[in-house]
Order: C-alpha cells, then sequence, then structure tokens
C-alpha cells in the first residue's frame, strides 16, 4: 500500500527515481514491447535489430520457442505451433466452431470451459500461449532496459468483452508481469499522435489487425483523452484478407487446401502476394504441392474486390460508432490508421472517402499502439508526477442479466462511460423461495441465447417470503479495466453473493493457482525467501507512503487519538519488518491499513475538494481579467 | 471538516445551483477535473484501500455527469431529490391526444420503406421529436421550479415516449443505412 501519491506541485515526495515501465502490443499477428528512454517513446527491438515478434509459440522437441523461430516450423508443425492466437483469448470451446474450420489445432475437451490445445509439451491454454509471447517480450525489455519492469501497460481491442480482458490480465499474470492498466488500442494509438501533433477535437481511430477490427471516435482536450463510442468486430482482420486471397489462389492453381499443411502454405503464399501488392501492381506466386506445380498471377485490381467486403464490413461499424458518438462525418478532424493491414492501399482509400479526410498514416502502423502504451505505462508508473495526461474509456458492451423468458436485462449500456457501478432490484416470483440464479450475459441482443454468457451464480439463503417480497439488490462495479464484479444482496435479511466475472469461459482461481505453481521454476527454499523480500519491500514502501501523507496532512486531517492509533500501528510495522516472519509483516501492514481507513478516504475527499477550489479560482481569474 | 463525496449528490458534487437549467460546458470543466483528481489511473501505484475508493468515486462521479447532461435523466434525478421516485417501467401517460399522436408516428416509420426518400424522411421526424423535446423540457423546467411535482412527472411520461422514439429512429436510420450500402 501506499497512501495516496499525490504529488503536489513543485513538492517531489523523495528524490525522483525512474521507474521501469514498458507498453506492450499483444497482437493477432504480431507483439511489441515499447518504452520511454530519455523521454522518448520508441520500441524496443531484439538482438538482430527487430521490433516485431511474431505472435507464434512453437511446443517443439526442443522446447518452447516464441517468435521468428516458431514461425519456421509453423509449415512443417502446424499442429504444435500455435498462430493468431489472440482469436482465441477468453472464447469457450462452444466458440470454436463460430471461429471457423481454420484453427488446425486438435483441441481437448476437459472438465474446464476452456479449451485447451494438444501438444507434445503438453495441453495448453490461450493464456498460457499468449503468456510465452508476454515473457519473451518482457526477457527482451529487461535485457534493453537492464532492470526488472515496475509495471506493464498491455494494449487490449477497444471490443474486446469481459472474458477476453481477463484472460489477457490472466496470462500477464502467468508472465510474471505487472499489469498498471489494459488499455484499449485505438486510445493508445490516439496517444502516441496526440502528443506528438497537439491535436485538440474529435478524431476516429480505424484499427485493422490481424484477426480484430476497432473503430472508435474519441475527444481530445487538454490532455484529456474521452473516448466517446467505440465499436467494431473482434473476428475480422487481415487475416480474412489471407483467407479470401488463399481461395482464389486454390481456384486458380488446383493447390487444394485439404490438409494442415497446404492450408498453411496457401495462406502463407496469399500473405506475401498481399504484401507485395502494396508496392506493386502485379505480382507472380509459385505454387508446388502435392505433385502440382502452378505459377499464377495476382494484380492489385482483383485482390481489391477479393478484399473489398471485409472493409465494406468496417464502414458498416464506422457509421455505428459515428451515430452512437452522435457526431457527423464532418465532426471528425483526423482519422488515425493503426494495424499492419492498413497498410493495404485499398483500406486506406476506401477509408479515406469514407470519412473524406486523408487519413493520418505518418506513425508506423505496427508501432504505434506499442508507443502510445509505453507513454502511458512511463505516467502509470510515476514517471510523470506534474502529467495531466488522463484516459477515459467506456465499456465496449452492454453487460446485462437474464430475467425471464431467456431475455437480457441491460444493466449498464455499452458507451458508458468506466469504471462505473450500477445496481437494480430484482424480486422473487415464488412463494417461499430462497435462492435466485444469476446470470451475467455481455451484448446488444434481446435474447440472452444471443449474447455471451459471462458468469452464472446464486444467491442462496436469504428467508423465505411471500412472492414479490424479497428485495434482491444486484449490483454491477465496472473498473477501469473494463473488468465486471457482480455482488447480489437481499436487503431484507442481508444476504449476499458476489462474484469476480470469468469463470464461464476463464480460467478459474484453481486453474491459475496451480498453473502459477508449475510455471514456478525456482526451488521451494527460494520461493520463500523471495517471497519474504517482497513483503520487507513493500513494508518500506507503506511506511514511506505513510510518513508522505503525515507530514502533508497528518495535522489537519487527523485527532491526537487518531493520530496516536495510526503512530502505534506505524511502530509495530517498523519493529516486525526486521523480523524473518512473512506472515506478521503482511498482517502488520494490513493493521496499518486498517488504522489509515478514514485518514485515506479524507485525503481523498480533501485532495477533490482543492481540485475543485483550484478550479473555481482559476474561472474567476480569467473572468477578472476579462473585465 | 470531512464530507465524503459518496453522499453528495451530483449537484453538490460538481458545485452547481440544484435545478433543471445547467451550463453543458461547466459541467463537463468540472467533470475534466474531478476526474483529474480521483481517476484509478491515478493511483496506479497505490494500495487495494486507495484504489477501490478511487473506483467508488469515479463511478459516482461517472454516474452523476451522466445524470446531469441528459435533461431527461436530470429531470428525472430533480424529482427524485424531492421525494418522487418514478419508476419509469411501470407507469405511462394517459393523456389520449399525446398517445394518438405517438401512435400515427409509429404507423409511419413502420411504412417509411415505402417512402421516396425513407431517410430524408427519418431525418425529418428525428428533427421534429429534437424540437418536442426541447419544448417539453422547457415546461418541465418551469413547473418544476414552480413546485408543481405532478405535471412535471406526467412531463417526464411524456418525455420517455420521444427518448424511444428518437431510438428507434436513429436503430431506423441504421438499419436503412446498412441496406442501402
Amino acid at each position: 500500500m501506499a497512501l495516496l501519491q499525490i504529488a503536489e506541485p513543485g513538492q517531489s515526495t523523495t528524490a525522483h527515481e525512474h521507474r521501469l515501465a514498458a507498453g506492450i502490443d499483444l497482437g493477432t499477428t504480431n507483439s511489441l514491447v515499447a518504452s520511454v528512454r530519455s523521454g522518448e517513446a520508441g520500441t524496443l527491438p531484439d538482438s538482430e535489430g527487430k521490433h516485431l515478434l511474431p505472435s507464434v509459440v512453437c511446443y517443439a522437441e526442443e522446447g518452447i520457442l516464441v517468435g521468428e523461430e516458431a514461425m519456421h516450423h509453423s509449415l512443417s508443425d502446424p499442429l504444435n505451433t500455435v498462430v493468431s492466437v489472440k482469436r482465441l483469448m477468453g472464447r469457450g470451446v462452444e466458440d470454436l466452431s463460430y471461429l471457423g474450420d481454420d484453427l488446425p489445432y486438435d483441441f481437448i475437451k476437459t472438465d474446464s470451459s476452456v479449451p485447451r490445445i494438444h501438444t507434445r509439451l503438453g495441453d495448453v491454454s490461450a493464456t498460457e500461449v499468449s503468456a510465452e509471447i508476454l515473457k519473451k517480450l518482457k526477457q527482451r525489455a529487461i535485457e534493453t532496459l537492464g532492470d526488472n519492469l515496475t509495471g506493464v501497460v498491455i494494449t487490449v481491442p477497444a471490443y474486446f468483452d469481459d472474458a477476453q480482458r481477463q484472460a489477457t490480465k490472466d496470462a500477464a499474470k502467468f508472465a510474471g508481469l505487472n499489469v498498471l492498466r489494459l488499455l484499449n488500442e485505438p486510445t493508445a494509438a490516439a496517444v502516441a499522435y496526440g502528443l506528438d501533433s497537439g491535436n485538440e477535437g474529435v478524431i476516429a481511430i480505424y484499427d485493422l489487425g490481424g484477426g480484430t477490427f476497432d473503430i472508435s471516435i474519441l475527444r481530445l482536450n487538454k490532455g484529456v483523452f474521452e473516448v466517446l463510442a467505440t465499436g467494431g468486430d473482434s473476428a475480422l482482420g487481415g487475416d480474412d484478407f489471407d483467407h479470401a486471397i488463399a481461395e482464389w489462389l486454390s481456384k486458380e492453381s488446383g493447390v487444394e487446401a485439404k490438409c494442415h499443411e497446404s492450408t498453411r502454405l496457401l495462406l502463407q503464399k496469399a500473405r506475401t502476394a498481399k504484401e507485395l501488392l502494396t508496392e506493386n501492381d502485379v505480382v507472380g506466386i509459385q505454387l508446388n504441392y502435392g505433385g502440382i506445380e502452378a505459377s499464377v498471377t495476382l494484380d492489385r485490381d482483383t485482390m481489391n474486390q477479393l478484399i473489398e467486403p471485409f472493409i465494406k464490413k468496417t464502414l458498416l461499424s464506422c457509421r455505428r460508432a459515428l451515430r452512437d458518438a452522435d457526431m457527423d462525418k464532418a465532426d471528425i478532424k483526423e482519422v488515425v490508421m493503426v494495424g499492419g493491414s492498413t497498410r493495404a492501399l485499398h483500406v486506406r482509400k476506401m477509408v479515406g472517402d469514407f470519412f473524406e479526410t486523408e487519413p493520418l498514416v505518418s506513425i508506423d502502423p505496427d508501432k504505434v499502439v506499442a508507443i502510445g502504451a509505453a507513454i502511458q505505462a512511463d505516467v502509470l508508473a510515476g514517471n510523470k508526477p506534474d502529467d495531466d495526461m488522463l484516459l477515459l474509456d467506456v465499456l465496449p458492451l452492454s453487460l446485462g442479466i437474464e430475467t425471464m423468458g431467456g431475455l437480457s436485462e441491460k444493466i449498464v449500456h455499452r458507451n458508458t462511460p468506466i469504471p462505473v457501478a450500477r445496481a437494480q432490484d430484482f424480486t422473487t416470483y415464488k412463494d417461499g423461495q430462497t435462492a435466485m440464479a444469476i446470470h451475467v450475459v455481455q451484448g446488444e441482443r434481446e435474447l440472452v441465447a444471443d449474447n455471451r454468457s459471462l458468469a452464472r451464480f446464486e444467491l442462496r439463503g436469504f428467508p423465505a417470503q411471500v412472492a414479490g417480497a424479497a428485495r434482491i439488490r444486484v449490483t454491477y462495479q465496472i473498473d477501469a479495466d473494463g473488468l465486471l464484479n457482480v455482488s447480489a444482496r437481499e436487503e431484507n435479511s442481508g444476504v449476499e453473493a458476489s462474484i469476480d466475472v470469468k469463470p464461464s469461459y476463464g480460467l478459474t482461481d484453481n486453474e491459475i493457482e496451480t498453473m502459477l505453481r508449475s510455471s514456478m521454476e525456482s526451488a521451494e527454499q527460494d520461493m520463500k525467501a523471495r517471497m519474504l523480500r517482497e513483503q520487507q519491500v513493500e513494508a518500506d514502501r507503506v511506511i514511506e507512503a505513510l510518513d508522505a501523507a503525515l507530514a502533508v496532512d497528518g495535522d489537519a486531517l487527523l485527532s491526537d487519538d487518531e493520530r496516536a492509533v495510526i503512530d502505534a500501528a506505524r511502530q509495530r510495522l517498523v519493529e516486525t519488518k526486521s523480523a524473518d516472519d512473512e506472515d506478521a509483516i503482511k498482517q502488520s501492514i494490513e493493521q496499518v491499513e486498517a488504522a489509515c481507513t478514514d485518514f485515506v478516504a479524507r485525503r481523498m475527499n480533501s485532495n477533490i475538494k482543492q481540485a475543485m477550489q483550484g478550479h473555481n479560482v482559476n474561472e474567476y481569474a480569467t473572468e477578472d481579467s476579462t473585465k | 471538516m470531512f464530507t465524503n463525496i459518496l453522499s453528495l449528490n451530483f449537484f453538490e458534487l460538481f458545485e452547481i445551483p440544484v435545478g433543471f437549467e445547467v451550463d453543458l460546458t461547466e459541467l463537463q470543466k468540472k467533470y475534466t477535473v474531478l476526474q483529474q483528481a480521483v481517476h484509478p489511473d491515478k493511483f496506479a501505484n497505490s494500495g487495494d484501500m486507495e484504489k477501490r475508493l478511487s473506483m467508488q468515486q469515479t463511478s459516482h462521479i461517472n454516474e452523476a455527469y451522466q445524470t446531469l447532461k441528459d435533461p431527461v435523466a436530470r429531470a428525472v434525478y430533480l424529482l427524485k431529490l424531492k421525494g418522487v421516485d418514478i419508476n419509469l417501467e411501470n407507469e405511462t401517460t394517459m393523456d389520449m391526444p399525446f398517445l394518438m399522436e405517438q401512435m400515427e408516428m409509429r404507423e409511419a416509420l413502420a411504412d417509411i420503406r415505402q417512402h421516396d426518400e425513407p431517410l430524408d424522411k427519418l431525418d425529418d421526424f428525428a428533427r421534429d421529436v429534437k424540437n418536442k423535446m426541447s419544448d417539453m423540457t422547457a415546461e418541465f423546467s418551469s413547473t418544476y421550479e414552480a413546485d408543481n411535482l405532478d405535471v412535471s412527472r406526467e412531463i417526464i411520461r411524456k418525455l420517455q415516449f420521444m427518448q424511444k422514439a428518437r431510438k428507434e429512429i436513429s436503430e431506423l436510420s441504421a438499419t436503412l443505412e446498412d441496406e442501402l450500402m
């Protein structure tokens, strides 16, 4: 715990220590890590100078391979080489068919609702595969920056639902990363551009990646990035271009996509052709497979026709987002292009025509998200206490609850600013009912069956009453990362139940625990020592922050008695800190926290008051000066 | 000395006078100021207690902003502050001429595809609804100031109809646009 580290301007708490932080773009096709060094945000290259890490993980004979070296196995060993794993994040077994037949893996159905991919090194979930990519990037960051990371900002498509966000956060946990924030990719891109060009006004971020499409409408004003609306499709991207081209290629060449190997080959040829066609008008493709030798030419117009339906689909989402934001095309000052798939000239042209403005492409569309995330990570790590940058996000998809007749009643609507809490009262429909099932769903449709099921839980053990007499208040609390916690309480009796939403498609706490344990390479002894050391560091942090807070506000906000209680708790922590007892330190920290509850709350409130007063004073000042 | 902001009403929170007329520019400015003070990103390195408090307070501020920003939500909230709890799910206006008018418009919307320029026609509808709504909110403002709460309540019931109509028009526009693409 660090007590309210609000650095008053011109009054730094301690000698400033730069905390290492990084931004990670965990992409469908490629992933990147970026950091702010000497005030400059940039992506970090590997030892060979490559910035993009292909999001490919191979479970090979010689061990787990990630990136370029894994990609070499994708043709020869497709079953053990996982590509585009982002499409599987937070997905359930029953989603697999919806994602298409092009997933050439052996899925194992387990008791868990999370599908696992069978590999020669064991069965793995999408979360674990993503964790391998994150570990690789973490290692790269540590090697480049020279020390461990305080925390990271990981980007996710704005359109990601709760399960997908949770899966991403779990992956970071496996990789041993402290997540400062899950940041929406479009917002990250706006951060990267906003700081470069000092934009003010309404902008659109068009983000077409390998497997996801996002459109966001943002308002920029004095460092505050306010998301007005987001939309998109979490299963649409450049991969679809590749598939369309591969299908055409298969027809033209006679090479059929009959097995994993030929499918991969066609896809790889399609991707190469697509990339070449941004520079050339026509490209020749050679195929040699299963006794068929073919030479095919593809020109840009033909490719444009193949990919146009997908681009049109993205423009429908743009239209909708504009309407949600209550904006006209004419209100949009800039359009920022993000994602490798916006390299396709036809995408740029159609988007430019739609918004009637030349899209911005000056920052590498592959790197722009990671760069924005790095800038945000630097701020969140506390390296820029005076920075005004603030990213205000919205809920991407409505959250509802199942009611009678399989209908979804929305509790929090899409595009509501987060964090947000909403409560709704329900009642029983049978006499003597003592339990109620709560089914949490996410999506815009009327029927529960058409939406995404996030979690089910039961509120049990409230007293039997006549039908309609019980008052069950269900509260949805969504945090700044867009993650949901649901609690239910029968108001007459006070019986409660609550759940962090993740079980339906996420990993259960038990699964996470088991995986964490098995991934800990260090022996138990080392673990213990490390945990003790971590607690001691935490204790130091708590004491330091408390002292700073007391110095500023102790006299103003605490009575003598209250002060004495806090001092005593502090003293106990100082004493236990030097003993080698991890649990005792933990307890003492908790005692300090308990003793400080009111103090912290008062500090926050007085902080708000000060902010409002400062605001009012400024306003009067400007009023006076204009008189 | 110590007021918990969670216990403040939305007007007190934004330090603006309780009433229907709200300066939206000022509201937005203050929203930003409050967010700068409490948003969870300002507590990324803090302890769980601060994080939780910051989340609760930011949620409260967001709720307040959403309510005050929207005229209908603001009107409902004002009546609530006066002890009038409106349950819009279960109560509706009984004003027959108004209901007839609403029905006629719904019928026209249902037949919009037969119209020569359906999107233009929809725009006309939208403008019409918007104008009526602003007349009604002006009326609410004066009845509320006069403490005529029953009439105010009736206006809100009608406003809710209009809000629904507005939503339907915008959804219909979306569907038609999609079909035309």
